[in-house]
């Protein structure tokens, strides 16, 4: 079993790959793409931190289970306001929508 | 572990001991790759000629042996040497990629079913979640394939198979909730030797009937057969297979069917249970089969559902019935009636 | 990290599959292979989660983000598509060199303040000892407030999509 760094490591270049997708994007459903790629980040470094732990907690766990569900919840709500938005403004690129009207 | 041959005359003594190793043995043989094919290509014969015995007719008869019954081998050579035909602007590397997948998908769930006390590939102590996890994948590669058709019949009749599957799922996994509450564990073997002395089927009736009814509509049989309707949408989501890609979709739907089958035996019937007469895994498959019979039969029987009703009692009426069995589980367990059964 | 042990196989395929791709749902051309992609990479974490003594959680990682999220996206890809492929980036403003500085200034610095604390962090791990059947205790147990609050949450989610995306006549 490698060390916890190596998860930390991975969990890591995870998270830099969701900050590029979430800054450089136009296209809104990409830019979900990276934040649920973030989300499994943490999850991924909550459960390595919880295996190594002496003696290894369940708690780690629990947390992880929460946030499955709550990224579930905020993906199905955000893909609701990205249908939303292409009907109002028949474009999905995140620089056409900038104004708040409509 | 055997040890690797080194020298040229350890090769024989190795691969007699890996071909007997029980590792070998379930994977290809029983319950694995040989066990599986056979059994599917068997459903399907079977399949056309109780059908038609319903229907007063005779069904496969000539494709050699006693009663058609290399009509599956028949029916795989002429498909095999049809013209696969992908449409225009089709995404090819999806097209032909997903089917195989598919029976992937089919079939790995097998890992984890017991057909008998050691009879299994894995015993995975999260067993019951890991065939969950594996059936809710089936929707989104439907959804995939029906996409990259690119042909309308096919796109409807995949948002339609989405919609479908994922209605009935929810009843499925509530009901399958109750059993692992009366097992106490998500492990199938557990389930199965709680079931010793009383099968499921009888303190948790009305789930066994919910699961039963929701598992034909996961595989898209009559009476839930809506996405496949022929005069209205030709074929549903593979319409536009053709040769060797629907000889691949059909053995996944059969695949399905006996994983269904399987399921419902091992959490409802008892497993592989029964009087000593008969070995463990012979009883499993008897029972599978029987279920797989009354999954069949309305086939013959029964009209089709409209689309909206099918959906409106997936979320509501059998949902509310999975949950009643489930408080009904709760209160049986609370009180005490089942220990007599050791439960 | 310690050279002289040879990396474990099983780590080494699932960082290669769930970072590959990652990359490959930002950049593929198409969004609905994107999506793919981050369907497999989903399965990866789900991997990982099962290496890890959560076997439990990564069932449910595949059942929740792979079986119903990546549906999700899917559907609303195809509601949304356009003819015209979608161009990302502009490459005049200089954007894609700028969001990989940010990213990768924030990727190496967390990644070299844990390698710094390496040696004050347990390097083998201790004997697994979480049962399956520990978790469901503590989730009603323990932690019972969070399970009904996060029941109440997926109901307003449920609703609030619903109404969001209704059409009105």
């Amino acid at each position: 079993m490698p060390t916890l760094v190596s998860y930390i490591i991975v969990s890591a270049a995870l998270l830099g790959i969701g900050i590029y997708g979430l800054s450089v994007k136009r296209n809104a459903i990409r830019i979900l793409f990276a934040v649920e790629l973030i989300v499994n980040a943490a999850n991924l470094n909550f459960i390595a931190f919880a295996r190594f732990m002496n003696p290894p907690r369940v708690s780690g766990q629990v947390i992880v289970f929460y946030s499955i569900a709550a990224a579930a919840m905020e993906a199905a709500v955000g893909l609701a306001l990205i249908l939303v938005a292409f009907r109002l403004n028949s474009s999905i690129d995140v620089r056409k929508l900038n104004k708040l009207k409509g | 572990m055997v040890n690797l041959p080194t020298t040229p005359a350890d090769i024989i003594p190795f691969i007699i001991a890996v071909v007997t190793s029980h590792t070998f043995i379930t994977l290809v043989i029983f319950p694995g790759l040989i066990h599986l094919t056979v059994v599917v290509m068997f459903l399907t014969w079977y399949e056309r000629k109780l059908l038609a015995r319903i229907q007063l007719r005779i069904g496969p008869l000539y494709a050699g042996g006693p009663g058609g019954i290399l009509q599956p081998i028949a029916d795989g050579v002429k498909l095999i040497f049809k013209e696969v035909m992908i449409p225009y602007k089709a995404d090819k590397p999806l097209f032909l990629g997903i089917p195989l997948s598919l029976v992937f998908l089919g079939a790995l769930p097998f890992a984890v079913i017991p057909f008998g006390q050691h009879w299994v590939i894995a015993n995975l102590d999260v067993g019951l979640v890991f065939i969950f996890a594996v059936t809710s994948l089936f929707p989104s590669m439907i959804l995939i394939f029906a996409w990259a058709s690119n042909s309308k019949y096919p796109f409807l009749g995949g948002l339609r198979s989405l919609f479908q599957q994922v209605a009935y799922e929810i009843p499925m996994w509530i009901s399958a909730l109750s059993v692992v509450m009366l097992a106490g564990s998500l492990n199938l073997v557990q389930i199965v030797n709680a079931q010793q002395k009383i099968w499921f089927i009888v303190p948790a009736f009305i789930s066994f009937v919910v699961f039963f009814i929701a598992s034909m509509a996961e595989l898209e049989r009559l009476p839930f057969d809506l996405p496949e309707a022929e005069p209205e949408l030709v074929a549903g989501w593979f319409t536009e297979s053709s040769g060797a890609i629907f000889m691949v979709i059909f053995l996944a739907l059969y695949m399905k069917l006996y994983l269904m089958s399987s399921l419902i035996t091992v959490l409802f019937l008892g497993g592989w249970w029964g009087p000593a007469f008969l070995p463990q895994p012979i009883w499993f498959i008897l029972k599978a089969l029987v279920v797989a019979t009354f999954i069949i039969i309305p086939r013959g029987v029964y009209a089709r559902l409209r689309v909206d009703l099918l959906i409106k009692i997936g979320w509501t009426r059998l949902l509310i019935l999975a949950l009643a069995n489930v408080f009904i589980t709760v209160v049986l367990l609370s009180t005490g009636i089942l220990s007599a059964w050791g439960l | 990290m310690d050279l002289s042990v040879p990396p474990d196989i099983t780590f080494v395929v699932l960082t290669t599959i769930t970072l590959l791709a990652a990359i490959m749902a930002l950049q593929a051309k198409e969004l609905i292979y994107g999506a793919i992609s981050l369907a497999i990479s989903f399965i990866g974490i789900a991997g990982f989660f099962v290496s890890l003594d959560a076997p439990y959680l990564g069932m449910l990682q595949i059942a929740v983000y792979v079986g119903a999220v990546v549906v999700l996206i899917l559907f609303t890809i195809m509601l949304v598509r356009r003819e015209e492929p979608d161009k990302d980036e502009s490459p005049e403003t200089g954007e894609g060199a700028a969001g990989l500085w940010l990213a990768g200034l924030l990727a190496v610095s967390i990644a070299g303040i844990a390698a710094l604390a390496g040696p004050n962090l347990p390097a083998t791990p201790p004997e697994a000892n979480l049962p399956i059947s520990q978790l469901g205790p503590v989730l009603a147990g323990t932690y019972p407030v969070p399970l009904i609050i996060m029941a109440l949450l997926l109901s307003g989610a449920l609703l609030g999509a619903l109404v969001l995306a209704k059409v009105d006549k």
